[in-house]
């Protein structure tokens, strides 16, 4: 196993960590639950958002890291792959991926600030929604690509 | 942090990715394929040129200097400022550049 593969496993955890935290948090924010939830769909709503906002960043940072250095192997090895089958659905989907990732470390501060010191509820719950958007997009997108082309193949 | 930054950040963030896309405004290029990072915007050098790494830099360094202005004006000028602007204008951002990518989707 060469490290591209090490590091893409990694990726693909950090994501799976940072899809369920800002997953949880924008379903407390959008579709706050009466507590004491008792089924399982409202403790999964009644989690404290607050206590997942800097675990968010970083898991959103370091992922964009480990993205951003595995992007030159993409660029490398599989997008030539990609444009020679003709698969240009999934290409045009990456190239959004990586605007979304950019877009979304611009939004990191406004996000962590409207979490932690004011009282913007409508502005908290649109960026928590608008990253998890981010979020789920990139990981959908980038575990398509890795089914078409996996590294170390 | 000050609630002038966080916005004027985001703001700029969005407005100058989507210019330094459009345009190709890199601050630097990485040719994957050598292992070299060149400044500003090049060709690709026996490969491919890589202009995101570069895109960002552009926009990271706009919005910071922009963050840092709007944190230093009075609390008046900067009282005004709309908070849905942090996620709308990300909205307008991402919308121009899905329809910059869209040959992609058509073919």
């Amino acid at each position: 196993m060469n490290w591209q593969t090490v590091l893409l496993i990694v990726h693909g955890l950090l994501a799976v960590a940072l899809l369920g935290a800002i997953t949880h948090q924008a379903a407390s924010v959008l579709l706050p639950a009466k507590r004491p939830a008792g089924s399982f769909v409202g403790r999964f709503r009644a989690v404290p958002g607050p206590s997942y906002v800097n675990a968010i960043v970083v898991l959103y940072l370091v992922t964009a890291v480990l993205g951003g250095i595995l992007y030159t192997e993409y660029r490398m090895g599989v997008r030539t792959v990609v444009e020679q089958l003709g698969m240009w659905p999934a290409h045009g989907a990456f190239e959004l991926k990586e605007h979304l990732a950019a877009v979304g470390l611009g939004l990191l501060p406004a996000y962590w600030y409207y979490w932690r010191f004011t009282g913007e509820p409508r502005t908290r719950a649109a960026l928590t929604a608008f990253l998890a958007v981010i979020v789920w997009w990139n990981f959908l997108v980038g575990h398509v690509l890795n089914n078409i082309r996996g590294f170390g193949v | 942090m000050k609630p002038a930054f966080a916005i004027v950040f985001a703001v700029a963030f969005a407005i100058a990715y989507v210019a330094s896309v459009v345009n190709n405004y890199a601050l630097f290029t990485y040719h994957p394929a050598i292992g070299e990072f060149g400044l500003g915007v090049q060709k690709g050098k026996d490969g491919p040129a890589m202009y995101w790494y570069g895109w960002l830099a552009t926009s990271g360094i706009v919005a910071s200097l922009a963050g840092v202005f709007a944190a230093l004006l009075p609390e008046s000028a900067t009282r005004r400022l709309w908070p849905g602007l942090t996620w709308s204008v990300a909205l307008v951002a991402i919308a121009v550049l899905a329809y910059d990518l869209r040959q992609f989707f058509l073919k």
